[in-house]
């Protein structure tokens, strides 16, 4: 097979020796099978062990190589170098996550607010494992499915500018999660995540930028969650008005 | 171990010119300074109605002929024509209407909004205006 050579431009920080990050350009021989993430690995083995980078199932599962593609947030392992053909292909952290060493950036933010919905079936009462499992019909699968297909790879809080203005903002991925299981009809758990998503940092800070659907790499469609959890809010808070008594539930 | 980091992580700002930075974030940006038009437009408008009120009919008429102003409200409507067609293809995506097997897709929201925007607007014209 013939190779070509493509001029990776990679944002460097080292936090021991520089103030801020710079860019360092590399050439990599590369074949029409190869990713990005296949041209971080062959600098790292073969022109500078110091490159630092996530990476780990090197199949769009994991979540972990996300990084800015030509100034779009992409899954490194995603995005085939022949694609950018005769141009230096620019590669950077994760836009509005502090950076840490070169492309690995800082993901507690994301990871806390992951937690803080509670991303897990809540019942009020558990029935017995003789029981059996808590079936569920095709429909009521379909009402969250593609939510659950999320590898929490953040590119999504990448590409969202209300994020970058905003580090509270609860954002895309988990909002998409918090609806996952607001939809599940096995969940009982909406008294305790309505609160999370409708506090003033949560979906209402969302101006339907819509980027973050754009780019996400499994088909989740996170701004799609954010506005149906709106419309989840308003209408349980129309029917506590209307119904005091237990009318919003 | 300590909770310290060891070593200054960089934080970077989202600069004034991000909405440049792609043609989505363009589009975004011209939605949102529909509300900048809309709120001049209204400002214009209340002025006109406050000189009709006091009696200054003809200055009303002058302002409502004005070429800038005549400019201006074009303007101001195509925006607001912008803003609504992305509201009602969103509409449509974030409230699919589900007829049997199948289920609407935006751009049946679109279009549907956009008849009934025609049909509205008609009717105001002919109950109000032109009546
Ligand atoms: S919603 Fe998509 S882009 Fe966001 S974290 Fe999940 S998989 Fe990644
Ligand atoms: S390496 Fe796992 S998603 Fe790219």
């Amino acid at each position: 097979m013939s190779q070509d050579i493509a001029t990776i431009r990679v944002t460097r920080y080292r936090p021991e020796k520089d103030g801020k990050p710079y860019f360092q350009d590399y050439k990599v021989p590369y074949r029409k099978d190869m990713v990005v993430l296949d041209a971080l690995n062959y600098i790292k083995a073969n022109l500078d062990g110091t490159l630092t980078y996530r990476w780990s199932c090197r199949m769009g599962v994991c979540g972990s190589c996300g990084a800015n593609v030509d100034g779009v947030p992409k899954l490194t392992c995603a995005s085939f170098l022949h694609e950018f053909k005769g141009r230096t292909i620019k590669v950077e952290p994760l836009t509005h996550f502090p950076v840490i060493k070169d492309l690995v950036v800082n993901m507690d933010d994301f990871m806390h607010k992951l937690v803080e919905i509670k991303p897990w079936i809540i019942r009020e009462k558990e029935s017995p494992p003789e029981e059996g499992e808590y079936r569920q019909s095709a429909e009521e699968l379909e009402r969250y499915d593609q939510f659950s297909s999320c590898i929490n790879c953040m590119l999504c809080y990448s590409a969202c500018p209300v994020y970058g203005l905003n580090e509270k903002f609860l954002g895309p991925a988990a909002t998409a999660l918090a609806y996952r299981y607001i939809e599940d009809s096995r969940d009982q758990g909406k008294a305790v995540r309505f609160p999370i998503v409708h506090e003033i940092e949560g979906v209402w800070e969302c101006t339907l930028v819509g980027e973050c659907s754009v780019v996400c790499p499994k088909g989740v469609d996170p701004m799609l969650a954010i506005q149906k959890t709106k419309i989840l809010g308003a209408t349980n808070a129309l029917k506590s008005l209307v119904m005091p008594r237990g009318g919003g539930k | 171990m300590s909770k310290e980091k060891p070593f200054p992580e960089y934080r970077r700002k989202l600069g004034p010119g991000w909405w440049l930075a792609n043609s989505h974030f363009t589009q975004y940006m011209i939605r949102e300074w529909t509300s900048f038009f809309v709120a001049v437009f209204s400002l214009i408008y209340i002025y006109e109605l406050s000189l009709f009120a006091s009696g200054a009919r003809a200055d009303a008429l002058n302002l409502l002929k004005n070429p800038g102003v005549i400019a201006f409200n074009v303007l101001a409507l195509l925006f607001t024509l912008y803003h609504a067609f992305t509201w009602f293809y969103l509409i449509g995506k974030v409230q699919p209407i589900k007829m049997g097997k199948t289920t609407s897709k935006p751009w049946q929201a679109l279009l549907v909004n956009i008849v009934l925007l025609l049909i509205v607007s008609f009717a105001v014209i002919e109950i109000l205006v032109l009546r």
